[in-house]
């Protein structure tokens, strides 16, 4: 079998290759899992905040099973690099995500950065965290053209399926 | 090659002389390591090189001329001129253009243009501004590193008092009037 082009393939591999291998990989994302503990926002280039995000929440989710078990804290301790933030891990933000099931993080694209490379930035935050809201969320308006003449749509739709019932 | 002989003593001096007549006679074959002394002949002669090493260079250098001539020989050129036409049909295929952007929109809040899937950068600027007024507003309060509180954190602005939500959060006040676009909770 010729294992070297298989090597070479990529197809199907789930891990991106970020730093200088893949024990700077691990650092380079432990500093960030640190950093949005810490400051509930980060802004970082997409491909590490995408990375980042499933180490995040399954730290949170370790956090949820709480500071006595013995897996969780060890996991924290491994991936928050300064060690204050173990107790905030455990007395904020675990209580503030247990009814929520999953998804505890939010990851939106900015424009890109303004130095000579233009990468893709993204900015990613936890959910409910004390900053101000980066997307506001926008009720459809009842004024614009196609809701009104749907509205008219279906006034003359019960309308019409009034007079038809009363002569019955 | 140049020997310097330092008035040696003299019996150094008739070893030297004893070594050099035998080089001279070739009774020292082992010196250059096969291959003949370094001198030339004494007269300038025409011809031929008469030196059995200059015959070899020759040899050697003739034949790797040919090697990298036939080298040259197979490697690919164009035969025609490409006319201007097919330089155009080439350059202004569809494919090499720039490829237009069809995702650009109007952003509701402050009308700059924006990508359908980004956030507008006007709008995320004015927050991310605030966000870092907030977070001097913190360091100020937690004092030095590594203070990182254990209870949540609620952010305030001038003439708004902490709500029952608010029991046991950390207060953090911003001396300015809220802004419309931050609702309080």
């Amino acid at each position: 079998m010729r294992l070297s082009v298989v090597a070479a393939i990529s197809h199907g591999r789930v891990y991106r290759r970020l730093g200088l291998g893949p024990r700077s990989r691990l650092d380079l994302l432990r500093n960030l899992v640190t950093a949005l503990v810490r400051h509930e926002r980060i802004e970082t280039p997409w491909a590490r905040a995408d990375e980042m995000r499933g180490y995040a929440e399954r730290l949170i989710d370790y956090a949820k099973r709480g500071d006595k078990d013995e897996r969780a804290m060890r996991m924290a301790d491994f991936w928050l690099t300064e060690k204050d933030l173990i107790h905030k891990l455990f007395k904020v933000l675990a209580p503030r995500f247990q009814p929520h099931p999953g998804s505890y993080t939010r990851l939106l694209q900015i424009p890109n950065r303004d130095g000579l490379d233009r990468a893709k930035m993204a900015v990613i935050e936890l959910k409910g965290n004390p900053l101000p809201p980066l997307v506001r969320p926008r009720r459809a308006s009842d004024k614009t053209l196609l809701n009104q003449l749907l509205k008219g749509y279906r006034q003359d739709a019960q309308q019409a399926a009034a007079s038809r019932g009363t002569p019955v | 090659v140049l020997v310097l002989v330092r008035s040696p003593l003299p019996r150094l001096r008739a070893l030297l002389q004893r070594c050099w007549g035998r080089l001279e006679r070739g009774l020292w074959p082992g010196v250059f390591g096969g291959q003949s002394p370094p001198w030339g002949p004494a007269l300038a002669v025409q011809g031929p090189a008469l030196v059995p090493q200059g015959i070899n260079d020759a040899g050697e250098s003739s034949a790797e001329a040919p090697s990298l001539l036939e080298s040259i020989v197979w490697m690919a050129a164009p035969k025609q001129r490409r006319t201007i036409e097919v330089n155009r049909c080439r350059r202004r295929n569809p494919r090499k253009l720039i490829e237009i952007k069809r995702n650009i929109d109007v952003c509701p809040e402050c009308g700059n243009l924006k990508q359908k899937h980004v956030l507008c950068g006007y709008c995320y600027a004015k927050v991310k501004e605030e966000t870092r007024l907030i977070r001097m507003e913190i360091h100020k309060k937690e004092g030095g590193p590594f203070n990182a509180p254990t209870v949540e954190t609620v952010v305030l602005y001038e003439g708004e008092k902490p709500t029952e939500e608010d029991e046991g959060k950390r207060i953090i006040e911003r001396a300015r009037k809220r802004p419309s676009w931050f609702v309080q909770n």
